[in-house]
């Protein structure tokens, strides 16, 4: 039956392609995710990062607004600061204070210096992402170690104030810190692994841990300052020489509390050896 | 003592009906305070054996330092163990992560209390302490030692099918369950170290803790008083 081209014709349209079904997928999620409330507070931001990250990550990728991002990067430097303030129980007094305010030095320094590589590194393995996105993933990264820092407050406050030696009390802080950042790191991996595979997060995250050492060895003293020491460290240190010149000080602390000890162990003796070679009073007449 | 008792028959024979409850996220707080006070119980009537072969004072500090441990350990690693959780994907709430734990720490105590018997013998036979009875002493840590680490083993198996039970086949269940384990042993040394003397010395004197309990950590004990001597031949 001959048809007329230009009449109107009620019938379905034609499915569209895969790749428009895709287009037309991925839209539906960036409004969806735009549609999606920020979370109110650094409370909500923190929860929606620890229970719906990916959200977090579409919601960027939406271009949505910067606000959770904002109060993820505010909490971290808070969480920070506690968590400084609990390994300042290490000495006590007003290194906590000093701690409080280097920790969030730390975490801040660290980041300013690496965020250019991790822009060039997802770069050049093929994503090159949009602002809003770059800036949610770091607040997400900033966020989780800060997460983590919290989650590991109560054993460092432990640890703090039980250890004896500065070594143990630095090791105790590395592997919190390598704990804290490998969490972080995985929320940047599972966010980026579509785009760029994981290589290039893991590579970053070894630069992190390596830039982080070297920011802390610039900043010390974090954890233990002798009386009357300044704020900062003046003199140029890699973390390795840091790392050695904790292990003197031990051995010299070990010497020296060895030494008192011989000293307290010899006072009796010699003592007793003064009162038997004490001229002999001469007899009352 | 009646909330205890019920929730001992529920730890021992309904734990289905339990493992369900914590699944569905009903009653939690009850069956943490449950678990907690079995958990605690559990843990005392052991303590007043570990304690005893140093007489009367150290096996009623002991039989509320044990407990004391187990409860320590749980409060100051709860917050990582959550976070852990969700961040590993399990979704978990906190009020459920507690109770696994609870649960984990309850059987292995109730299990530990089971056994309290078997400690006491080997207690009452040994030589009284002095500083002569070093190999009584000796032999009374390894005693204790393996009878509260077997026991953590059964623990960590309950709260391995706890988990599984909770979340069948995620992916993550073993980094979590490792995790969970890894912290809590570490900081659990760590905590019954500051709360010593529980078998007692034979060269210190009784005491509910010690003065220098928190002078130094156990890893530096292990890593400076241990480890460097044995490779030594003096």
């Amino acid at each position: 039956m001959p048809t007329d081209p230009d009449a109107p014709q009620d019938i379905a349209p034609l499915p569209p392609a895969r790749a428009d079904l895709e287009s037309l997928d991925a839209a539906a999620r960036a409004a969806a995710a735009r549609a999606v409330r920020p979370s109110a507070g650094a409370l909500g931001a923190f929860d929606e990062l620890l229970k719906a990250p990916q959200q977090l990550v579409e919601r960027g990728a939406a271009g949505g607004s910067l606000s959770t991002a904002r109060w993820l990067a505010l909490g971290a430097l808070v969480c920070a600061a506690l968590y400084g303030a609990v390994a300042g129980l290490f000495q006590g007094g007003a290194q906590i204070a000093v701690a409080a305010l280097k920790a969030p030095l730390v975490i801040a320094l660290s980041l300013a210096l690496c965020l250019p590589s991790l822009y060039i590194l997802t770069a050049l393995a093929g994503a090159a992402l949009p602002r809003r996105l770059f800036v949610y993933l770091v607040a997400g990264f900033a966020g989780t170690l800060a997460l983590l820092l919290v989650a590991l407050l109560p054993i460092a406050w432990l640890f703090s104030v039980s250890s004896r030696s500065l070594s143990s009390a630095v090791w105790l802080q590395v592997i919190a810190w390598i704990v804290a950042a490998g969490f972080g790191v995985r929320f940047l991996g599972r966010s980026l692994a579509q785009r760029t595979g994981r290589r290039v997060v893991a590579l970053w995250f070894f630069l992190f841990l390596l830039v982080s050492f070297q920011v802390a060895t610039y900043l010390r003293p974090v954890l233990w300052r002798a009386p009357g020491a300044p704020l900062f460290a003046r003199g140029k240190m890699s973390f390795f020489e840091h790392l050695d010149e904790v292990y003197r000080f031990e051995e010299a602390r070990e010497k020296a509390e060895a030494a008192a000890r011989a000293a307290a162990a010899a006072k009796p003796a010699a003592d007793a050896r003064a009162a038997t070679a004490a001229p002999i009073p001469p007899p009352p007449r | 003592m009646t909330g205890t008792a019920s929730h001992w028959s529920l730890i021992l024979a309904r734990r289905d009906e339990l493992a369900d409850d914590l699944a569905q996220g009903r009653r939690l707080l009850s069956h943490w305070a449950g678990a907690s006070m079995v958990m605690a119980a559990g843990a005392a009537v052991y303590g007043l054996v570990l304690g005893m072969w140093h007489g009367t004072v150290l096996t009623l500090y002991v039989a509320v330092k044990l407990p004391l441990v187990l409860l320590l350990t749980s409060a100051l690693t709860m917050l990582l163990s959550y976070v852990v959780a969700v961040l590993l994907g399990l979704g978990l709430r906190f009020g459920q992560v507690a109770n696994l734990t609870s649960l984990a720490l309850a059987s292995a105590s109730l299990l530990l209390a089971s056994l309290a018997p078997v400690a006491w013998l080997f207690t009452v036979s040994l030589p009284e302490p002095s500083t002569a009875a070093r190999l009584a002493h000796n032999l009374l840590y390894l005693l204790h030692t393996g009878l509260v680490g077997a026991c953590g083993l059964v623990g960590c198996a309950v709260l391995w099918r706890g988990l599984q039970r909770m979340r069948p086949g995620a992916a993550n269940l073993r980094a979590v369950f490792a995790a969970w384990v890894l912290a809590f042993a570490l900081v659990g040394g760590e905590v019954a170290w500051a709360l010593r003397p529980f078998v007692g010395s034979v060269y210190y004197p009784v005491a509910f803790v010690r003065r220098d309990a928190l002078h130094g950590n156990v890893y530096e004990f292990i890593f400076t008083e241990i480890v460097p001597y044995l490779w030594s031949r003096r």
